[in-house]
């Protein structure tokens, strides 16, 4: 997967693997987000960094409902500085919820379904941003769509 | 940092591009969300193409092989006949007719299928061509290597032991 470098528009690839007990030493609230110590054990959790680097640049953490062929996306967060503004690194957001997607399908094949539970104010973002569809509170993604999001951010 | 406070100080667009919140529901909202959900996921699933379901099955193999032959560790449950079976299962064809669209004898197909033997070189081009590009004939082979490497790793001692006779000579040097 590729994530570009803001300031060159520069293409560097990425690597996104599980994340491994160590790791927390790195990952604090303020640069994080949320109490990710909190996440062991609910899910699976999953960090992207730049191939060869240690620097964990975004965190998912992903939880698998067999009997229904889906992944829910819990959570998910950019480091602070890639949020908003003066961002150093795009497309890891994007990429986190396309590997969720990739592995949906690899478990579920043409069943295969993600979805994630909006704060309301950020619903009509996500539909728009990664093209997520109503399911009652819930936003997800099915068949086309879950291929297009992985075709568009795992080329 | 509180959500309400990013979102004061940031646009709801910037905090859906970075972040997905944690949103709790009670047992009973939860159970309601779910079944909606199933009741959406239902309609998009009856409009849903024959193509499009063949999209998603072919990469979900597609990832599988990836997974496989990437990992640094051999994983025992997938083999070249292990996803050979599950191409043709998820193509929903008969073996036979299979074995006839890639120009090949049922009795080779069921021993790839089977692990009882090495595949030849045309097979992984074969099989790209049949699935018109969608799994690469580099993909075959490279869990064709994979194969061997797990192999190899299973039955080091043994291995070395059985061509151990064979070697009489050798350097002294070891890097």
């Amino acid at each position: 997967m590729a994530i570009i470098e803001v300031a060159t528009g520069r293409k560097l690839t990425a690597s996104i693997s599980p994340l491994e007990d160590i790791d927390f030493k790195q990952i604090t609230k303020k640069r994080y987000f949320f109490d990710w110590k909190k996440e062991k054990g609910a899910g699976e959790l999953f960090k992207l960094t730049l191939q060869g680097e240690s620097e964990i640049l975004g965190l998912l953490a992903l939880k698998d409902f067999p009997t229904e062929f889906r992944m829910q996306i819990h959570l998910l967060c950019v480091s602070r500085e890639n949020y908003s503004k003066g961002k150093k690194y795009d497309g890891i957001a994007g990429s986190l919820i396309a590997f969720a997607a990739r592995t949906a399908i690899g478990k579920y094949f043409e069943d295969a379904c993600i979805s994630l539970l909006p704060k309301t104010e950020l619903r009509a973002h996500y539909k728009s941003k990664y093209g997520m569809m109503d399911g009652g509170p819930q936003l997800f993604l099915e068949g086309a769509r879950l291929h297009a999001i992985i075709k568009k951010y795992l080329p | 940092m509180s959500y309400k406070k990013l979102l004061h100080e940031h646009s709801p667009k910037d905090l859906a591009e970075s972040l997905v919140f944690p949103v709790r529901l009670s047992a009973k909202q939860q159970k309601a969300a779910d079944l909606q959900l199933a009741e959406a996921r239902q309609k998009l699933q009856e409009k849903m193409t024959d193509a499009e379901k063949l999209t998603g099955r072919l990469m979900g193999l597609k990832f599988r092989m990836e997974d496989y032959f990437r990992a640094e560790k051999p994983n025992t449950e997938y083999s070249f006949g292990y996803f050979l079976k599950l191409y043709i299962e998820l193509l929903d064809m008969k073996r036979r007719e299979f074995a006839e669209q890639i120009g090949i004898d049922e009795t080779l197909l069921s021993q790839l299928i089977n692990q009882r033997r090495t595949p030849p070189e045309y097979i992984p081009i074969r099989l790209e061509l049949h699935s018109n590009n969608s799994i690469p004939a580099e993909y075959w082979f490279r869990v064709i290597e994979k194969d061997r490497e797990g192999a190899m790793l299973l039955n080091k001692a043994a291995m070395r032991k059985k061509e151990m006779k064979y070697v009489t000579g050798g350097i002294s040097v070891q890097i």
